[in-house]
């Protein structure tokens, strides 16, 4: 295999945000431009100060120019954000939230801090919860077993944090656990 | 681990040593155990390595005695504190308990098989979230820290690991390590 080893394994985090920043993001546009074809999909026409859903890459890159307001999408402010961590906290299954959050928030913080209400405030909460999860993903690790694993509401970042060693994990039990499948493969399989 | 016929650890975990007993006599074959004998007398104990040693059992030349690795004593260790077992040093540096012990329990029949992977399972399952714990904690360090206010046992642990784990805590200190590479990195900085 020509990959180096290191992303063998799984996806990168830095892919995992390329994929995210396909998603559309509502904008505030400051420039007029014409319905625009791009390979993704054709978006447009921005007309300020009409409202225009573009994905976030193009978002981010004409909020670099200043030429954009981001509207924050609606799970990303204290309010929400506080109350999934109560739920995280109170309760033992994961909570509900964008399958990319930790992405597409993280790369809105970067980028788009002053169109967020009080960005400072939502990273710590973004981190509380991140903690929380994953001291449940702990908790998912001592339930593993060979053949299934089921951790509902996880998000595309914890799945490909914790994927190389859980499937490695899970590889080895399945070696070491006895059932009819090994048997009878008995010596053959060896 | 694997069972693929060019995994080097699948040969290396064939290469720990058990002892059989032999049941016939095999003439000219004493060489085998290193002595002056000419033949292999019925009745002689003689330590083989387990890819020799799977032949003569199955053909029922020989009986085998359960390797010390997984005497009833290191059972006890495992059942009262799984952590606190050095799985290297019961099978030597870079050593695959995991495989040896797959190996062995296919040997064995029924029950004591069962018995065999319940001690694997379990013993792998116990120290599992040890392993991932110390890993993560090792990528959060970053390159500078590591060591020093660990703490003995925690140290103690890390050493007493077999290649399985290793390899674990490789993978899961890698990504770790990523993970956090991403969370910290700013996209400001990029233009």
């Amino acid at each position: 295999m020509a990959l180096p080893v290191s992303l063998r394994n799984s996806v990168t985090p830095p892919e995992l945000e390329l994929i995210a920043s396909e998603q559309l993001v509502e904008i505030v546009p400051l420039i007029a431009m014409e319905r625009t074809a791009f390979i993704s999909g054709a978006y447009g026409p921005l007309r300020p100060p009409t409202k225009a859903k573009i994905p976030i890459w193009m978002a981010m890159n004409l909020k670099f120019k200043k030429k954009c307001h981001i509207v924050p999408p609606d799970w990303l402010n204290v309010e929400f954000l506080q109350e999934r961590l109560i739920q995280e906290t109170s309760r033992p299954e994961f909570s509900q939230l964008p399958f990319r959050f930790a992405e597409v928030a993280k790369l809105l913080l970067d980028v788009a801090q002053d169109d967020i209400q009080n960005p400072d405030k939502i990273r710590s909460l973004l981190k509380d919860i991140r903690e929380a999860r994953q001291a449940k993903s702990r908790e998912g690790l001592q339930k593993i077993d060979h053949s299934e694993l089921s951790l509902p509401n996880l998000c595309s970042m914890e799945i490909n944090e914790i994927r190389p060693f859980f499937v490695r994990a899970m590889g080895v039990l399945t070696h070491i656990t006895r059932d009819a499948a090994t048997e009878a493969r008995g010596f053959d399989g060896l | 681990m694997d069972d693929d016929y060019y995994s080097i650890e699948s040969i290396l975990a064939e290469n720990q040593k058990i002892q059989c007993t032999f049941k016939v006599d095999i003439p000219d074959m004493g060489h085998l155990d290193g002595g002056n004998e000419r033949d292999i007398k019925a009745q002689s104990k003689i330590q083989l390595p387990l890819w020799i040693a799977y032949i003569l059992i199955y053909s029922d030349y020989a009986d085998f005695t359960i390797p010390s690795p997984f005497s009833a004593r290191v059972k006890n260790a495992l059942n009262a504190e799984a952590k606190s077992v050095r799985l290297s040093s019961l099978v030597g540096a870079g050593g695959l308990w995991y495989g040896f012990g797959k190996i062995v329990m296919r040997l064995l029949d029924d029950a004591p098989a069962n018995e065999m992977s319940e001690i694997l399972t379990k013993t792998f399952r116990d120290r599992l979230v040890e392993v991932i714990d110390q890993a993560q904690h090792f990528a959060a360090l970053g390159p500078a820290g590591g060591g020093g206010q660990s703490g003995d046992q925690a140290l103690m642990f890390r050493e007493g690991l077999d290649g399985t784990e290793r390899e674990l805590f490789a993978l899961a200190q890698e990504s770790a390590k990523r993970t956090k590479q991403w969370y910290e990195s700013s996209e400001k900085g990029r233009r």
